[in-house]
């Protein structure tokens, strides 16, 4: 059955208009000098450019293909491709889709390490104050490990304190490990610093030396152990009362504290 | 029964002039023919059994033997149930495990928690979305199955070989780093070519399931890779404290090792799907899409994400929301598709003529888009 040719090589006709067409835009060619494209057909076409194929022995072109960009070159340009900014009527989707009001050119690379920026979003939700990221901060105000912490939790309960032996320092999920003794037992605790159980968390004393490690693990052999710090944070608790309350009493607290280190040397 | 034909034998008489119209020809044919002996029967009466029309020019002819000739009982499929195997009944029998959507190519960036305002706290697997693309669509009559082909990234094009730039000059789009398949349920779930899927074709607290290739650990012992006790470490033994120990039993047994023996081997690199993870956040300025729980691989790995299998697909009206913005977003898609074909005969035309060169020192654009424009659109149906 001859019927219909055309019908099963649709690109046999593509093919032979492509040839007319080509004889004919070399007399175009010579006729014209420069003949400007339709923007209007041709703006569908994005940029592109060209990638030669040598041949390696003779080093002459053996062919090329047209290579799109992987990425549009300007912004304004596309603007202008993109339809008038007069949004369809759309109907109420059940499901609130997260739209950002900045929306990203199209074809543009994301950012290649979205986490720090995922964590700042996440930190600034929550921690708004700044307190707590300030608290841990990497200069000289921030805690560091050697640092006696005390951790408040939010449903109540005894606060925990004890000796910072390291800060894993992982953006929004960013923890410390403390370690104290109670009733004679060595105790260690990791607490996530933006979690919503912690209430808050108290530098109760500072490390005399700066540690020249980041994590102390050797805190947990016997002749480093640093054993309790309740008497620490007792000696804390009573000049935080001294600084409360309005007559001040001396130096107290600086007396209780310096006791409680007497003690602990002994 | 008469034999099967060969499909060659009974293509012809099946032409739209005898075939298409088996109802109404039948029909036709009974009342011209049989009105004058059966005055009785009704023309307008429905025949349900499909009848092969007489011998006449109008239905046109065959040389077969009467016996060979296609009647309605020697059809391969005469008077049977639909076939419970092959290409047809696998794509129906897996019509519910297929999603209706198609899925997306991302990176692993790393995993991280959301902290609950209840003091929870979810960990989640961050995966990005670099420029993907909708590169081609695999249809039931050309392929035999559904699917879209999406691609990832960027490739420099010194790093692609020439078949493949043919192909991604064909489409118009930039040669990507990675291409891979997603099944989809129906032609509904085909997209047009060249458009890019931002993080927002899901939404939040939607499933997904996640696939990816989990880290590879080379040659593991038994231990490592099955988790086998080992052997002692005293008691006499010597130099067996890791090794895995008997294979099988004796010769009462059969003295072989049993198939599927668990041994030493190459361990990780497999694909692992993650089931069910629900979505935490999308984010496109970040191009991002954070689901909860760990999947497979490690930092910058290859992971197709896809609407979950096991749970019902997103509702109707978010898919039909999400295709509305792939319209508004690439309006054009289609132009271009059609411009880049266009472009991408012209070239292998010149390629395969030589005249490649001749035209690049010509100044290739403006060249051809003269040409271009003279083409009649409607032939491009490829």
């Amino acid at each position: 059955m001859n019927a219909t040719p055309m019908a099963r090589r649709p690109l046999g006709c593509l093919k032979a208009s492509l040839r007319q067409a080509r004889q004919q835009r070399v007399f175009c060619r010579q006729l014209a000098t420069a003949t400007i494209a339709s923007q209007a057909s041709m703006g569908a076409l994005p940029d592109h450019n060209f990638y030669r194929i040598n041949d390696p022995k003779t080093k002459a072109l053996r062919t090329a293909f047209a290579v799109y960009m992987a990425t549009p070159p300007s912004p304004s340009a596309l603007a202008a491709r993109l339809p008038p900014a007069v949004p369809a009527k759309k109907p109420k989707a059940k499901i609130a889709i997260l739209r950002n009001t900045t929306m990203p050119p199209v074809l543009t690379a994301p950012p290649s390490n979205p986490m720090p920026l995922l964590h700042q979003t996440q930190i600034k939700q929550m921690d708004p104050t700044g307190a707590r990221t300030a608290l841990f901060a990497k200069n000289r105000h921030g805690v560091r490990p050697g640092d006696v912490l005390q951790v408040t939790h939010r449903r109540g309960g005894e606060p925990f304190a004890g000796v910072c032996l390291q800060i894993r320092r992982a953006g929004i999920d960013s923890s410390i490990l403390l370690r104290t003794h109670l009733g004679k037992v060595g105790v260690e605790m990791w607490y996530k610093i933006y979690n919503k159980n912690v209430a808050g968390i108290d530098l109760v004393k500072r490390r005399a030396k700066r540690a020249r490690r980041a994590r102390l693990m050797y805190m947990r052999q016997p002749q480093h152990d640093m054993g309790s710090v309740s008497e620490l944070v007792f000696a804390w608790k009573k000049t935080r009362k001294v600084m409360t309350s309005a007559p001040a009493k001396g130096s107290g607290g600086d007396k209780a504290k310096d006791q409680a280190a007497a003690k602990k040397k002994k | 029964m008469a034999p099967r034909l060969p499909a060659r034998c009974w293509r012809q008489l099946q032409q739209p002039s005898s075939s298409s119209l088996l109802l109404g020809a039948a029909q036709r044919s009974t009342t011209l023919t049989r009105s004058s002996s059966l005055p009785s029967a009704s023309p307008s009466s429905p025949r349900f059994l499909s009848h092969t029309p007489r011998r006449s020019v109008k239905y046109g002819w065959s040389t077969l033997s009467p016996r060979a000739r296609p009647t309605r009982f020697n059809q391969v499929t005469a008077g049977l149930p639909a076939p419970t195997t092959g290409p047809a009944a696998a794509i129906k029998r897996r019509e519910q495990s297929t999603p209706v959507r198609t899925g997306v190519l991302a990176i692993k960036k790393g995993m991280t928690a959301f902290m609950g305002r209840s003091g929870s706290r979810i960990p989640c697997t961050v995966l990005q979305l670099d420029r993907v693309q909708i590169v081609a669509n695999k249809t039931r009559a050309q392929n035999g199955y559904w699917a879209v082909q999406v691609g990832l990234g960027e490739r420099r094009a010194d790093n692609v070989g020439a078949p493949m730039l043919g192909y991604f000059e064909a489409k118009g789009i930039a040669p990507k780093r990675v291409l891979a398949e997603f099944p989809v349920r129906d032609k509904t779930g085909l997209l047009p070519v060249g458009v890019q899927l931002m993080p927002d074709w899901f939404h939040i607290g939607q499933w997904v399931d996640v696939r990816a290739n989990s880290r590879g650990m080379g040659f593991a012992g038994g231990m490592k890779r099955h988790g086998f006790s080992g052997q002692n470490a005293s008691h006499g033994n010597s130099l067996n404290h890791r090794t895995i120990g008997t294979t099988g039993p004796s010769q009462g047994g059969g003295s072989r090792v049993l198939p599927g023996k668990k041994m030493p081997g190459r361990m990780g690199n497999q694909r692992v799907t993650m089931q069910n993870l629900p979505v935490l956040m999308v984010n496109n300025e970040l191009g991002i899409v954070v689901v909860k729980g760990c999947v497979a691989g490690p930092k910058g790995c290859i992971v197709k994400i896809q609407d979950a299998v096991k749970k019902p697909p997103p509702p109707p009206e978010f898919i039909d929301e999400t295709r509305r913005t792939l319209e508004e977003r690439f309006p054009d898609a289609e132009e271009r598709l059609t411009a880049a074909r266009l472009k991408h005969l012209e070239l292998k035309e010149a390629r395969k003529e030589g005249r490649i060169e001749k035209m690049l020192s010509a100044g290739v654009p403006e060249f051809l888009q003269e040409g271009l424009d003279q083409q009649p659109e409607a032939t491009i149906t490829a």
